[in-house]
């Protein structure tokens, strides 16, 4: 069957956006609206808050107390949920701890020779600017605070759009929402209640769990850096704009030398998980998986399961995974 | 024991028995515990209940408070669309290609159009056509997605405006293993 004339004069079309060379794609961006991320980014890093958080994706809603200290020895940050199942995430500058009271288990991953928590440097906001288009929307009020509208368009299909609301006064993000290419909110992180600078209590950012995890079992990631494509794992090709940043090997969920390689397209990242294949995956078959703007693909290669894992649409995830070949 | 009492309940225990289990569900709370439930089942399955009971339900539902306020909402976390599914989205690029109104196409679908225009419409001569399955069993539990999200958001650079509270999603994924 032939494709309706509309598909094939408006085909190539969807493809334009990638080839729109890269000063014409800047000259839409407000270098203002760049100046703004690169504030919220150092507020993040340099600011001490503690409040209420709510994190929103279709019928659930998950209330936390979130409190981010910055002490000589680096930034400190505890997330405690309010609802449900105590659980407790503790983050410093190389680690992330979190405790499951529930299933009396700690998950430690920690980094070693890594860089965690990627900084949106000026050279990477460049390229953000390449795959969003970035411009300043009005002022705000949320939780009590003036805040600037920021608002990231994709430039193409294999990436959500995204509004950012920061305090007008200090850069800290105090509301962000996700949206698909249908703009339909996919999630939103907003705090309800914000204290920001001020004497924040030490106990506010002790782990709760600390002493009676002693006895729990202990999950570690023991991370380290990695070159897949020489143990034959490769990205044959990623969607527009997505290059990949980092490669690991990790225990995951007990099962240890899980290959880990990282794509990002400068706010957006995807994960690709390779890791033997489990019996009970014998029968199953290629799919997906979501979570508000998270989007998970998994399929069979061999005797191995790819899992691919980011806050990007299904069509990049499933891109991703489609491209990872093993050749040896 | 459990099972000689519901002998006993439905009155078919052996007279030499009956002793020592009366006996025994004089002094064993549990075992009490345990009698009057069975006998409010059997009282149920007939049929029987005392209109008091029912005046009791009624006036329990009425002091139960009304909840206004949003709640975490324990099913539906996460929706699995397998191979059918995946087949339903490169069905959808299909029909988007060939022919038949994009409205028509199920949810997920809208969006296949990137993946036929960017490469991956390759796929679409492999897959059968089919509709999202929400049966078919995932190769991936609530735990082991919760997982990729841990081991994942230390490398997206929204964890680098955002702080810690992307890690919300990982918690929200862990909750379904927890209600299970």
């Amino acid at each position: 069957m032939m494709p309706p004339l509309a598909s094939r004069l408006l085909g190539p079309l969807r493809v334009l956006p990638f080839l729109l060379p890269v000063s014409a794609a800047l000259a839409q961006t407000d270098t203002s609206a760049l100046q703004w991320l690169q504030r919220i980014y150092a507020a993040t890093q340099k600011l001490s808050y503690t409040g209420v958080f709510v994190y929103q994706q279709g019928q659930q809603v998950e209330t936390s107390r979130i409190t981010h200290v910055v002490e000589a020895s680096g930034p400190r940050e505890r997330l405690e949920t309010l609802d449900g199942t105590p659980r407790e995430i503790i983050r410093t500058r190389d680690q992330v701890v979190c405790y499951l009271p529930a299933s009396m288990t700690v998950k430690i991953d920690k980094q070693s020779g890594t860089r965690m928590f990627p900084a949106i440097l000026p050279e990477r906001l460049k390229e953000l600017s390449e795959n969003y288009n970035i411009r300043k929307g009005d002022v705000e009020r949320v939780g009590g605070y003036d805040c600037q509208v920021i608002i990231l368009e994709p430039r193409d299909r294999m990436r959500y759009g995204h509004r950012l609301w920061a305090d007008l006064n200090t850069g800290m993000l105090l509301k962000a929402k996700t949206f698909d290419e249908k703009n339909e909110m996919l999630e939103q992180f907003s705090f309800t209640q914000l204290q920001i600078g001020g004497a924040i209590g030490r106990e506010q950012l002790k782990a709760r769990f600390s002493r009676a995890s002693r006895d729990w079992r202990v999950e570690d990631s023991g991370a380290i850096r990695a070159n897949l494509a020489e143990a034959g794992w490769t990205i044959r090709s990623s969607p527009p704009g997505f290059r990949t940043v980092t490669e690991l090997l990790r225990t995951l969920g007990g099962t240890s030398g899980v290959g880990h390689i990282v794509l990002s397209d400068g706010l957006a990242a995807v994960s690709v998980f390779i890791q033997p294949a489990k019996s009970k995956q014998a029968a199953s078959q290629p799919g997906l998986v979501r979570q508000g703007a998270i989007n998970v693909y998994m399929r069979p290669v061999g005797d191995h399961w790819i899992t691919v894992v980011g806050e990007a649409p299904p069509e990049s995830v499933k891109y991703i995974a489609d491209a990872v070949e093993y050749r040896k | 024991m459990r099972e000689k009492l519901s002998a006993l309940v439905d009155g078919e225990l052996r007279s030499s028995d009956l002793h020592t289990h009366l006996v025994r569900l004089r002094t064993d709370l549990e075992l009490r515990g345990a009698w009057s439930t069975y006998h409010l089942i059997g009282d149920a399955l007939r049929g029987h209940f005392g209109p008091e009971i029912i005046d009791r339900v009624v006036e329990r539902l009425r002091d139960e408070p009304t909840l206004v306020a949003p709640r975490s909402v324990p099913f539906k976390r996460l929706s699995w669309y397998a191979m059918s599914a995946a087949a339903g989205f490169a069905a959808v690029v299909l029909v988007v290609w060939t022919a038949s109104p994009i409205w028509n196409a199920p949810e997920i679908s809208g969006s296949s159009v990137a993946s036929g225009a960017t490469g991956t419409a390759g796929s679409v001569t492999i897959l059968a056509p089919g509709a999202p399955s929400a049966e078919a069993k995932p190769p991936v539990t609530s735990a082991e997605v919760e997982n990729y999200l841990l081991a994942h958001h230390p490398f997206s650079p929204t964890s680098a405006m955002q702080g810690i509270a992307p890690y919300a999603r990982t918690v929200a994924a862990g909750r379904g293993t927890e209600r299970k």
